[in-house]
């Protein structure tokens, strides 16, 4: 049931990348408010097939044990949040997206960078859907934290954010040669590309930091050099490279937009590569 | 020292040496090197502290620069920014700002309340100076986003200042204890002898408990503190939730399964039967004398299938095979492809396999936690002021003419947020203009 939606939403997001391209190729407005509307409408169903996952996983676990009382009904509540395995992370991922977008960009995002943010969550979706083993499995014992809801959410709505910031920057660039009149001008992507890294640097700290307090709570250490933490730092360190390069050294432009494929190349490795190449504390997540 | 392109230089080489430390395994012995990359590339990363590199001058080096470089930028701009954040925002300083708009009211009309009205809207609760000629509107928000890079820069050194504390005055062992014993040391180096603890740790009960599939669902160490074997403290340990006594914390960080006594094994070559007993981890001759066994791992609950035994089992010069023999499925034996395959003419069934869990916890004491969790606390509150707090000053000023009516002058300035300022101004004059007659 679940997965036929987000089949459903996956093919809503297809339709309003097209209808954004659409839109960006013949400057139509109302094919523009169309695929807007699409969009926001793939956003609630998913919001929908989230809620309903984290449901299935509640009752899943109350049916192994059932809480007694209400605060154990609420930390089992906490607990089962959708972000436990590599398939939930990537539901979530391509949720952030469209979420982050619709919200922090409103009606900046149309045209082809619309198109682009549809299209990655389209990808992540279908990814998702299917080639990545989407059964819920009971969580592990290092797994049962109230940290796990806001680190997973955290780290994630910062990678959401980046992609944002990368999404712009490819339109940034792709226009360095000559201007494309069809494309969001670089005036506009430009503060665009800053304002998602922004969010996606509050994002990253608040994922590291309540990261550093869950491992100090599990395991006595609030950091152990795992490669996902460590690349989580080099993310981090690149994105804080980029926002002290333009506010204090005033860079814009294409170096700024260098640096935001950069960090979100940095991004992908913390999440893939870091999962199936080099095994920690985190492989769990495969 | 204060460059901020210095400060982009060591971001980067950090984030490069971190890198170098995620593709070369860390903290192996030097036999692993020299096993993988060869003599000599082996022994030149050994030599280089490139194996510990986040221990060494590699990571370290530019971290102590840029910690300098932090302190530098602190010590060079935090005056300054002090003292721009105490300047307060009275009117002579606002009649110099900008000039953003004019508004006059007719001479019946009152503009006071239309004014107060339109900042609280759009700005938040002006304050009011009356002056003999003229009264000044002023609000002004973000007056602290000045402090938010240095509270910033600040909380690094601070979590910078927590690790160091860490690394020489803290310390980290592990304790493994089985049902029933009492502890009074833990081991800090497996090379050197036991510590000692001030006070006694006894393990009275550890459970686990196991999903269906043989997963662990949680496992828990009920502890008691003994101070001069009088029982002082009890406590539950489990992971996620440690236990601290005596300025340690206990960790409740794995478990294992050994064997109580020896393991019994009934060993069959067609018919032909006989019972084996094997102590842990000896060489044991099979009934005939042509195999030999090692009783090798314990799991308490392997796969869901319930205790196992690992065996390594040879029989004339090849290489040992391995596999498990089950307690409660001695028919996984003959199933090839499982890890209980026996691959040979010898059947081994369990027939008594005595264990019990011990508990493995991790032992630490960390000064420089708070120091940490201080500087992670204010790291988000000076992300908070840079990035969500753009300073803006805003001032109305109102002049009554000779014939009664009202002009007003709108200033007002944002230097770091011009895109949300000018919707503001927007906004904020057509409120204006609706109070105002033009
Ligand atoms: C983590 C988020 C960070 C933010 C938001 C941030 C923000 C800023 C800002 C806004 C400035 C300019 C100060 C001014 O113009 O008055 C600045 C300068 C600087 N930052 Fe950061 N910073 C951050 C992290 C770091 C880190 C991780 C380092 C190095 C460890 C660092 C080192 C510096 C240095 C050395 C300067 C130059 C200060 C000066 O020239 O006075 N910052 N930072």
């Amino acid at each position: 049931m679940i997965s036929l939606t987000l089949g459903g939403v996956t093919l809503a997001y297809l339709i309003a990348g097209l209808l954004f391209l659409g839109a960006g190729l013949w400057a139509a407005p109302r094919l523009q408010r169309l695929a807007r509307a699409l969009l926001w409408s793939g956003l609630a169903v998913h919001t929908g097939a989230l809620l309903g996952r984290w449901l299935q996983s509640y009752s899943l676990a109350s049916q192994h044990q059932p809480p007694a009382g209400f605060g154990e009904l609420v930390r089992l509540v906490v607990l089962q949040a959708p972000l436990s395995n590599f398939y939930e992370s990537l539901v979530f991922f391509s949720w952030c997206l469209p979420a982050l977008a619709l919200i922090s960009f409103r009606r900046r995002l149309e045209g082809y960078l619309g198109a682009l943010v549809a299209t990655l969550a389209c990808l992540l979706l279908a990814y998702a859907s299917l080639g990545v083993d989407s059964s819920i499995k009971p969580l592990m014992p290092a797994l049962k934290s109230n940290w796990l809801l806001i680190h997973v959410a955290t780290c994630f709505l910062g990678y959401g954010a980046f992609a944002l910031a990368f999404g712009a920057a490819l339109l940034h660039l792709w226009q360095t040669r000559r201007t494309r009149p069809e494309l969001p001008g670089r005036a506009l992507l430009d503060p665009l590309i800053y304002q998602a890294t922004v969010i996606g640097f509050v994002f990253l700290t608040l994922g590291i930091i309540t990261g550093a307090v869950w491992a100090e709570s599990a395991w006595g250490r609030y950091w152990s050099w795992d490669p996902k933490e460590t690349w989580s730092l080099i993310t981090w360190l690149i994105y804080a490279t980029l926002l002290h390069a333009r506010l204090v050294k005033g860079w814009q432009g294409r170096r700024i937009a260098w640096l935001a494929v950069f960090g979100f190349l940095a991004v992908l490795f913390t999440y893939f590569g870091v999962s199936f190449l080099l095994p920690g504390l985190h492989s769990y997540l495969t | 020292m204060t460059s901020i392109r210095l400060t982009v230089f060591l971001l980067l080489v950090l984030a490069l040496v971190a890198i170098i430390g995620t593709l070369l395994p860390q903290g192996e012995p030097l036999d692993f090197y020299l096993a993988r990359y060869g003599n000599s590339a082996g022994a030149f990363l050994w030599r280089f502290r490139l194996t510990q590199i986040y221990y060494g001058p590699w990571f370290l080096g530019p971290l102590s620069l840029l910690a300098a470089n932090l302190l530098a930028c602190l010590v060079h701009g935090l005056p300054q920014a002090l003292s721009r954040v105490s300047r307060p925002f009275t009117g002579e300083v606002a009649a110099a700002l900008p000039e953003r708009g004019r508004f006059s009211w007719p001479a019946e009309v009152d503009p006071h309340g239309a004014v107060v009205t339109a900042f609280r809207q759009e700005l938040g609760r002006p304050r009011r100076l009356v002056f003999p000629d003229q009264e000044i509107y002023l609000v002004e928000c973000g007056r602290f986003r000045p402090l938010g890079p240095y509270i910033i820069h600040l909380a690094l050194l601070l979590i910078l200042v927590g690790g160091v504390l860490g690394k020489f005055w803290g310390l980290t062992g592990s304790l493994a204890l089985g049902q029933g014993e009492t502890a009074q040391t833990f081991v800090k180096d497996p090379r050197r002898p036991e510590q000692a603890l001030n006070f006694q740790v006894r393990l009275d009960r550890f459970q686990v408990r196991f999903y269906p599939s043989g997963v662990p669902e949680e496992y828990r160490s009920d502890l008691t503190f003994l101070q001069d074997g009088r029982e002082v403290r009890r406590a539950i340990c489990r992971v996620n939730d440690p236990v601290s006594f005596g300025g340690l914390t206990f960790y409740q960080s794995s478990y294992g399964a050994q064997p109580t006594g020896p393991i019994r094994f009934k060993v069959c070559r067609g018919e032909d039967c006989h019972p084996v007993e094997a102590p842990w981890r000896r060489r044991v001759e099979l009934p005939g004398g042509q195999a030999q066994i090692i009783a090798l791992r314990l799991e308490g609950d392997l796969q869901g299938l319930g205790p196992a035994v690992q065996v390594a089992y040879k029989r004339g010069p090849g290489h040992p095979q391995i596999f498990w023999v089950s307690q409660n499925h001695p028919e996984l034996a003959g199933k090839p492809g499982s890890p209980f395959w026996q691959p040979d003419e010898y059947r081994l069934t369990l027939t008594d396999l005595p264990f019990r869990y011990y508990s493995v916890l991790q032992v630490k004491k960390d000064p420089g936690v708070w120091w940490v969790y201080g500087g992670f606390i204010l790291v988000l509150a000076g992300l908070f002021l840079a990035f969500f707090r753009s300073p803006q000053r805003w001032a109305l000023i109102l002049k009554k003419g000779e014939d009664g009516s009202w002009a007003g002058r709108l200033l007002g300035s944002a230097p770091r947020a011009r895109e949300a300022f000018g919707e503001r101004l927007t906004r904020l004059k057509e409120r204006l203009k609706k109070g105002a007659g033009s």
